[in-house]
């Protein structure tokens, strides 16, 4: 089920997210790989959970492959689709090769650069930009390659997009917000923001462009893990009071800190969104819990 | 200019090592300015050499070793020292080497020709005798109309060429925080110019066949292939 129907409808869309293992995944009938568990755990909570594209560019199971492993697991997945490893060629044929598996939405991103990783000394591809990457799904969607060159079969998938509300100056993110839009974004996720003053300011300008926005959810399982995301991953910036309520808490009631502060995001943000996309970082059992809080507060 | 650093003596000696007698040939124009190939770094590295028990035949450094017409005029005179020369040892440029085997090969001879230094690239000095930085990778296809003199292929990261990817953080790039995030560099660039307009166009895909290597320029008729 491409999202941008669920959108279309209406509804509140909740979207979770997995990453794949370094390693294969040829289960010969014995039990599916654990990200699969951990998806098929919130299915009934989630219209779609992303799969991650070798993650921070560490060198995992293909997210094409994963994606699939979702899909026969009952799971609709987001194919995260990045410019990091792959040419033109390459992404054009994954794109047709994931709407031929049966994918149906897409994530089309930069990709965090390959210093940041575990191959430091990897060619680097970025052959094209994410703003490019959407013009080009979009043209395979109309039934020709970025050449001009007619498909046999036109693909069929609903193009999502990123944006990272805390990015400042905000106006140069949103620029590129509106060239995404243009190209062919058709819903886009949000980079994780804690701060609803930030994200207000952020929607409020983003409105105009009219296509659906999803909040982006991250969910901080500790303080050392909140220091470790201000230090090592860039765009996500964990608010100190975020990192004092848990180190308030002894380490064994964190996951239940946890789901209290993502819950209060969550209500926070929703009545601002179309959407929610939760980067859960293995806690994906939290979801169940917000989501049925959020339907029966009325908020999705 | 052509950045240039010098390789460890160990790794020159080992590819010196089958050869007794050495011929030096530096470079004074970008290996000069790097201080890895002009007439004084050739003069040291001889010195070492000697040390090492190596008989240095003679030092030459062209004005710009990557040019026929500079090198040329230098080595041909030269002709029967390299001939009497077991290789020659060049402080240039991976360039100034290939030219420098291309003319001992015209002159007839065929002797090893090794390279004393690493190129890391097209580089342009800011600090003088401290610090060059990279602006253009020679795409072939020039956009620094379009982005107030600052170039999204060569300085991003990511050669992003519709706007910053979501990582800079406090106008740094997410790769590297002691670098500017360029698209910053360009939106506040072209703000200050009142072009900020430029940066709602699209930028299409570019045309890597212009990179494609080998490429040769003909000068006269202006044109690559
Ligand atoms: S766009 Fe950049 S890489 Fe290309 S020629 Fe201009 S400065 Fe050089
Ligand atoms: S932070 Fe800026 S310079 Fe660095 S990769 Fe992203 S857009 Fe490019």
């Amino acid at each position: 089920m491409k999202l941008t129907e669920l959108f279309q409808k209406g509804v509140f869309v909740f979207t979770g997210e997995v990453g794949p293992v370094k390693g294969c995944c040829r289960t010969n009938g014995g039990p599916l790989p654990d990200f699969v568990r951990e998806a098929a755990a919130i299915k009934d909570y989630v219209h779609a959970v992303n799969v991650a594209d070798n993650q921070s560019a560490l060198m995992r199971l293909g997210s094409l492959a994963a994606s699939v492993l979702l899909k026969q697991a009952g799971v609709e997945p987001i194919f995260q689709l990045t410019c990091r490893d792959r040419n033109r060629i390459a992404l054009q044929s994954d794109l047709m090769s994931a709407c031929t598996l049966g994918i149906d939405n897409v994530l089309c991103l930069t990709g965090d650069h390959i210093r940041l990783g575990d191959h430091t000394s990897a060619k680097p591809v970025f052959d094209v930009d994410s703003v490019q990457l959407l013009k080009i799904a979009r043209g395979l969607n109309e039934g020709r390659d970025m050449m001009g060159n007619p498909l046999t079969q036109p693909t069929d998938l609903a193009l999502g997009a990123v944006v990272n509300p805390g990015f400042e100056p905000l106006d140069l993110q949103l620029l590129k917000m509106e060239k995404k839009v243009e190209q062919g974004a058709q819903f886009f996720q949000t980079q994780a923001v804690f701060d609803p003053v930030i994200f207000e300011s952020f929607i409020r300008k983003a409105e105009r462009f009219g296509v659906p926005v999803m909040y982006g959810l991250l969910i901080v399982k500790s303080p050392e893990m909140a220091r470790y995301i201000n230090e090592n991953i860039s765009g996500i910036t964990v608010p100190r009071w975020l990192t004092r309520e848990l180190e308030a808490v002894p380490p064994e009631g964190r996951k239940e800190k946890a789901l209290e502060i993502t819950l209060r995001l969550a209500k926070e943000m929703a009545p601002m969104v179309q959407g929610i996309h939760f980067m859960p970082l293995g806690w994906s059992d939290l979801i169940p819990p917000v989501v049925t809080e959020l339907r029966k507060a009325g908020l999705a | 200019m052509i950045g240039t650093t010098k390789k460890p003596l160990e790794e020159v000696l080992a590819a010196l090592a089958p050869h007794r007698k050495v011929a030096l040939v530096g470079c004074d124009g970008c290996a000069k300015i790097c201080q890895t190939g002009g007439v004084d770094e050739v003069a040291q590295l001889a010195q070492t050499l000697e040390a090492h028990g190596k008989e240095i035949v003679f030092q030459a450094t062209p004005e710009r070793t990557c040019n026929v017409a500079k090198s040329d005029p230098v080595l041909q005179p030269l002709k029967e020292k390299i001939e009497e020369a077991d290789a020659l040892l060049v402080l240039g440029c991976g360039g100034a080497v290939q030219i420098t085997r291309h003319l001992t090969e015209t002159y007839g001879l065929t002797k090893p020709v090794k390279v004393g230094l690493n190129s890391v690239g097209h580089l342009d000095t800011v600090v003088p005798g401290a610090v060059a930085t990279e602006e253009c990778s020679d795409c072939g296809d020039c956009v620094l109309n379009d982005t107030g003199g600052i170039c999204p292929v060569t300085r991003c990261a990511k050669s992003l060429l519709n706007g910053p990817c979501g990582g800079a953080e406090a106008g740094k790039c997410e790769v590297d925080h002691s670098r500017d995030c360029a698209w910053i560099l360009i939106y506040e660039r072209l703000k200050a110019l009142g072009e900020s307009d430029r940066l709602k166009r699209f930028m299409e895909p570019k045309d890597y066949s212009r990179m494609a290597k080998p490429r040769t320029l003909y000068i006269k008729e202006g044109r690559v292939a």
